[in-house]
């Protein structure tokens, strides 16, 4: 004889009303969601209005009481040839290092992506440059280069005649250092969105009998378009702030050959105590940091839908 | 109020949000950077010496302890260990912060223009003055002297050399010479410019220091073989105030050349006469045929690393930043090297650009007392001399004749050449820069046209362009 068990019926799933909150918690809870906002105004927006302010002020060491000067550091920055000198330099500068790093960092990840033991091996030395603070590479470097001394003139046999932070050649010896420091970076962040592309496109085609170099031209360059152009966002934007490691091999000179727009803000507010000339300089490197911003993320959307098919 | 009332952003709306985000991160730091507290730095407050009344007595801030602001020099560090002995005739504690030399001044004009009182007394060099005295930041310490119960009878201010007491003395008005107002600080270490060289290389070659700046030229020149890695002269280069001053200001005023004169109620650079234009174009040939390849980076540092090295054979620089080569264990061409004056003038002159470490009270100090006479015993006989006695790095120069004179001669060995010259220049040793308020800027600016020149541009065409931004800049309104 069988019996059959009744079936069970489920207990009532009990619902638990949720614990009253204490009112003390409901009144601290807007303070507590407005912690993030109260901290990017004070840590970010206040200073920023602050140093806004300061361009159009007289502000300076020996001006006892700073008055309200309207544009006035505005003309008579535009209109000195040193601020040109120094946008020219920052942008030679900018655009120098962010292509050489792009493509070298390009290069280096595609060959890292190849799996061999040299490759791992590489893979994890190649992060040794971004360890180190671009000052101190500053001055590692500013020792290499020393023609009387440094190993750069006596490993290449150039006796000390060769001078690397001349006029024609010290923003090139500053690019070097750059890439030196950033390519690194470059590299492990196109070889992180290598390894994230699917696999079965690329089967697909070598099943189709694609070359190589097809593959990579119609296949992969589209779809790691966006990584390698969130690499050039970071990196043209830290360049156009440029500031540590070039300061520290040339102080801006020789002459105003290595000025750029943050050298030339620091001069003025730091060396000369003209703070809202300083202001000011920062003010402008702002707009432009700003807008080059706006244009360069306009364009990683349009990769980025690109690159996922959603537009021609 | 339905979703799509809401704002939701999309991806493109998040990325455009972390891009301007970003830019704004990293700008809006650096713009606050710029400014240093509120507008128009500390207010000036009164003068603490007539609230000292009294017979004089280092007790009379017993208890009190004070903040000093200085960098790791030569002369902090020979004092340092005096602290202690300090604390003991005074009562009073001293605390030394210390800030590197690169950085210090960027310390101190925050420090100063915040108007916080932190720091009580400070390091400063002269040409600081011009910059920190006008807005009232600093101290006048003419009525502490003065003041018969603030300052000991035996303290001797006249035994410092006249042309210190007087570089750290003016009166802020344009075209005003150093000397007249206040006394704004006390020189407590100086250095006078002149040439230091390698005299068992130019005792090997038969040879002897130039005379004439001409012929310091030829000498250099002679002495350069850049494919055996040596050169005739090592001076400073880099774009920074610091490059004229030196040697280039020296010899600039041994060869009858000066910055500024007065025109009426206002300054009129000068540094493109005919007689600046054919100084500084030679300079810069001196640079060019026997100074180092990379002259435009060179600061003190690297001239005296390479005459102690046995890379450079001749510096035109301070004797004190040359002096410590000399001493063994400190260069490879220690006990090799001896000092000169430099060239003399068409006319003989031996007009010498000084530097001087002195001591300088804080206008916001709420110990004003204690830290006079900190400033005052620092600057004292009795300390300077145990300092140069005592000092390991070398206490190179005193700025008391008495001391000099005394202790400083009695520990010289063997510096060939450095009493001979210090006593020939120091007649007429003291700032040879017209004091102006935008010393930085003006004499910066100079230091970039010599690289100009350096890289090939016309020297009359760029002096004049200098001389025409310089003169605007140092009668522009404060």
């Amino acid at each position: 004889m069988t019996t059959t068990a009744p079936p069970r019926t489920p207990a009532p799933a009990v619902r638990r009303e949720p614990r009253p909150v204490p009112a003390w918690r409901r009144g601290l809870r807007p303070y507590v969601l407005s912690i993030p906002a109260v901290l990017i105004i004070v840590g970010i927006l206040y200073p920023f209005v602050l140093g806004a302010y300061y361009a159009f002020l007289n502000y300076a060491a020996v001006v006892r009481r700073p008055v309200f000067i309207g544009l006035q550091n505005f003309a008579e920055i535009l209109s000195d040839p040193a601020f040109w000198t120094s946008v020219r330099v920052t942008l030679l500068y900018a655009v120098a290092a962010t292509v050489v790093e792009t493509v070298l960092g390009v290069g280096i990840a595609l060959l890292l992506n190849r799996s061999s033991l040299i490759g791992r091996i590489f893979e994890r030395v190649l992060i040794l440059p971004l360890m180190i603070a671009p000052v101190i590479a500053g001055v590692i470097w500013s020792l290499m280069f020393n023609p009387q001394y440094g190993v750069l003139n006596y490993v290449l046999g150039l006796g000390s005649t060769f001078d690397w932070l001349g006029e024609g050649t010290a923003i090139w010896s500053a690019i070097l250092v750059d890439v030196w420091i950033f390519t690194p970076f470059v590299a492990i962040l196109v070889l992180a969105g290598i390894r994230s592309l699917p696999k079965e496109p690329f089967e697909a085609s070598a099943v189709d009998g694609a070359s190589w170099f097809y593959m990579f031209r119609r296949l992969m360059l589209p779809m790691m378009w966006p990584y390698i152009l969130v690499a050039v966002i970071f990196r043209f934007m830290d360049c156009l702030k440029i500031f540590d490691h070039v300061f520290v091999l040339t102080a801006g000179g020789p002459g105003d050959a290595t000025r750029t727009l943050q050298i030339g803000a620091y001069q003025n507010s730091i060396i000369q105590l003209q703070y809202s000339q300083g202001s000011t300089y920062m003010f402008l490197l702002w707009a432009i940091v700003f807008l080059t911003a706006r244009y360069l993320v306009s364009v990683l959307g349009k990769a980025q839908r690109r690159a996922a098919g959603s537009e021609e | 109020m339905t979703r799509r009332e809401l704002w939701t952003p999309n991806r493109r709306d998040l990325l455009r949000m972390l891009g301007v985000g970003g830019a704004a991160v990293g700008a809006s730091s650096l713009l606050a950077a710029c400014g240093l507290g509120t507008g128009g730095g500390g207010p000036a407050t009164d003068n603490g010496a007539a609230e000292v009344t009294g017979g004089f007595d280092w007790r009379k801030a017993e208890g009190t302890e004070i903040s000093v602001l200085q960098t790791p020099h030569p002369y902090q560090v020979a004092f340092q260990p005096l602290l202690a002995e300090f604390t003991e005739l005074t009562g009073i504690t001293v605390k030394a912060d210390l800030v590197a030399e690169a950085d210090y001044f960027t310390r101190l004009n925050t420090e100063l223009a915040s108007g916080a009182g932190n720091y009580d007394a400070f390091m400063t060099g002269a040409y600081f003055i011009w910059t920190y005295g006008p807005p009232g930041w600093m101290e006048d310490l003419k009525p502490w002297l003065q003041n018969t119960s603030a300052t000991n009878p035996d303290y001797d201010f006249e035994d410092i050399y006249e042309g210190l007491r007087r570089s750290t003395s003016w009166d802020f008005q344009v075209g005003s010479p150093l000397g007249t107002g206040g006394q704004w600080a006390i020189p407590w270490g100086f250095e006078t410019n002149v040439l230091c060289y390698n005299k068992t290389e130019f005792d090997r070659r038969g040879i002897r220091p130039a005379e004439t700046f001409d012929d310091l030229i030829q000498l250099a020149t002679d002495l350069t073989d850049r494919a055996n890695n040596k050169y005739g002269i090592a001076f400073r280069g880099s774009r920074s105030w610091a490059t004229i001053h030196p040697g280039f200001m020296t010899q600039f005023t041994r060869e009858g050349c000066k910055d500024y004169e007065k025109q009426g109620d206002q300054l009129q650079a000068i540094m493109n006469s005919p007689q600046a234009v054919d100084f500084t174009r030679k300079w810069v040939e001196l640079a060019r045929a026997g100074g180092p390849t990379s002259w435009t980076n060179y600061e003190y540092p690297d001239c005296t690393g390479d005459l102690g090295a046995g890379t450079a054979m001749m510096v035109y620089d301070a004797d004190s930043a040359t002096y410590p080569q000399n001493i063994a264990g400190n260069s490879a061409q220690a006990g090799n090297l001896a000092w000169h004056p430099g060239p003399a003038g068409p006319d003989g002159s031996y007009g010498t650009n000084l530097w001087t470490w002195s001591l300088a009270m804080n206008s916001a100090s709420s110990k004003k007392l204690a830290a006079w006479l900190f400033i005052q015993w620092a600057t004292g006989k009795d300390a300077q001399t145990k300092a140069v006695q005592t000092g390991q790095a070398g206490f190179a120069d005193p700025t008391r004749q008495s001391v000099f004179d005394g202790a400083f001669k009695q520990t010289l060995g063997n510096f060939p050449g450095y009493q001979e010259t210090f006593e020939k220049v120091i007649g007429s040793t003291d700032i040879k820069f017209t004091p102006q308020t935008q010393f930085f800027e003006t004499t910066e600016e100079w230091a970039v046209a010599l690289q100009d020149i350096y890289a090939g541009q016309d020297a009359k065409t760029r002096l004049d362009a200098l001389a025409a931004a310089n003169t605007t800049a140092v009668n522009r309104a404060s």
